[in-house]
């Protein structure tokens, strides 16, 4: 039951971005088209997923005067695989991302999920965190972009969806209008989680 | 005996080893995904090359890979060493404006006319400018086809334009020479502005001067060391003796 719970919840209840309100700078940045906001997306799933795996294989045996470096040191290592990777295989995604995939390492989710949780969890446990807390990123990530794209460009995924008839709204491409699409996701969200508003 | 994992000893050894074995691990990595990237990055290039030709989406197999020597003389490379040479010597943008003896140029046929495109280099406001530009000799003067240009770091919303379709289109059908001086500028528009030539200035960037007069220097400075190959043309350049 506790694992189930631990992968729900990261995706709506306790949702790192709407609720807990970390790593918005990069969901700012890259959800202007829906390409970018998902690899963006599974990239932080798999560094949160596998640093979560490490550091809590690792956490008996880490000096605590030295593990906010260790913890540094394994989600660096990550990104800098996922960076290569990308620029590899998915080229012109890594461009669109430039350097958001590296400031993944601050990133407060993936660091914050393994002082929070991975320290003091098992292995198993501790990697599921990871993989639904970076999901949760990626599902309001996407979700954002989708908006963004559509009424911004009139697309989805790089094809146009909408017909010449649509004059895109340019305004939907700032990055201001990220943050004015998250805060309308929090108010919808908020009004179906009671417990959530603030009286 | 119980390990004192708080011990001065411990924690030495444990980052030493923590380190090792990351950079075994990144080093590792990086030498087998090279290839790939560096495959990824001429693939670029060529797509650039063939955009700025007007051929977007063409093979690169047609085009001629060639180099200027000796100021004057188009050389063709053949070799495939020499050609990844060439390109590497383009994404080395300090030796490539360095260089004066080889001078990267590639030729493309297309609807009978021959296009030459060449690189181009030089500094924007906070960081490297980059692009390649496509010529065509007509009459006594060198015709833009083309231009594609690209930037490390100018600011987005008004340097940064000039890796935009608008900015990179209003290039296309001016002319590199007035009279034989290099004119092929971007300035400021407008009656009292008497240095803008219709036919060579290109509209310049509100906001963006400082990429601008980077954008015109980098054209100056680049195009400079092949007037005399484009003189060989028929085209007509005061070259200025200093």
């Amino acid at each position: 039951m506790k694992l189930s719970k631990n992968f729900t919840n990261p995706l709506a209840a306790n949702n790192p971005i709407i609720v807990q309100i970390l790593g918005i700078c990069s969901a700012l940045a890259v959800t202007v088209k829906m390409e970018p906001a998902l690899v963006m997306g599974l990239s932080v799933t798999f560094v949160a997923a596998f640093s979560n795996l490490i550091m809590s294989l690792l956490r008996n045996g880490v000096p605590s005067r030295i593990r906010i470096i260790v913890q540094l040191v394994v989600i660096a290592t990550l990104v800098i695989v996922v960076d290569q990777f990308l620029k590899a295989f998915m080229y012109d995604v890594s461009k669109q991302l430039s350097v958001y995939v590296g400031l993944i390492i601050t990133n407060c989710i993936v660091m914050g999920r393994v002082e929070a949780y991975a320290l003091g969890n098992k292995p198993w446990d501790s990697f599921v965190d990871g993989v639904a807390n970076g999901l949760g990123y990626a599902f309001i990530l996407v979700l954002v972009a989708f908006f963004r794209e559509f009424f911004g460009s009139g697309q989805l995924f790089g094809m146009q969806v909408l017909g010449d008839w649509y004059t895109p709204n340019s305004l939907m491409l700032f990055p201001p209008m990220a943050l004015i699409i998250v805060g309308c996701i929090i108010w919808v969200h908020r009004s179906f989680n009671k417990d959530l508003q603030e009286k | 005996m119980a390990l004192n994992k708080n011990s001065n000893a411990y924690t030495i050894i444990y980052t030493v080893v923590m380190v090792v074995i990351v950079g075994a691990l990144l080093a590792t990595l990086a030498i087998l995904l090279k290839p790939m990237q560096e495959d990824n990055v001429l693939n670029e290039q060529k797509e650039s090359i063939m955009k700025a030709f007007g051929a977007e989406g063409e093979s690169f197999d047609k085009v001629t890979v060639g180099a200027i020597v000796g100021g004057t003389q188009f050389v063709e490379v053949k070799k495939d060493a020499d050609i990844k040479a060439a390109f590497e010597l383009i994404s080395n943008r300090k030796a490539l404006a360095a260089e004066e003896d080889a001078l990267p140029i590639f030729m493309y046929e297309k609807a009978g006319e021959t296009l030459f495109v060449v690189p181009i280099v030089g500094k924007g406001l906070w960081n490297d400018i980059w692009g390649y530009v496509a010529l065509k000799p007509v009459a006594d003067n060198m015709e833009v086809v083309g231009i594609i240009m690209d930037h490390a770091g100018e600011t987005p919303g008004l340097g940064a334009e000039i890796a935009t379709d608008d900015v990179q289109g209003q290039f296309a059908g001016k002319q590199l020479y007035a009279n034989g001086e290099f004119a092929l500028k971007m300035l400021k528009n407008g009656k009292d502005n008497r240095a803008y030539i219709d036919g060579c200035s290109v509209d310049a960037i509100s906001g963006g001067t400082k990429t601008c007069d980077g954008v015109n220097s980098m054209l100056e400075n680049s195009l400079k060391k092949y007037a005399p190959f484009f003189e060989t043309l028929g085209v007509h350049v005061n070259v200025n003796i200093e």
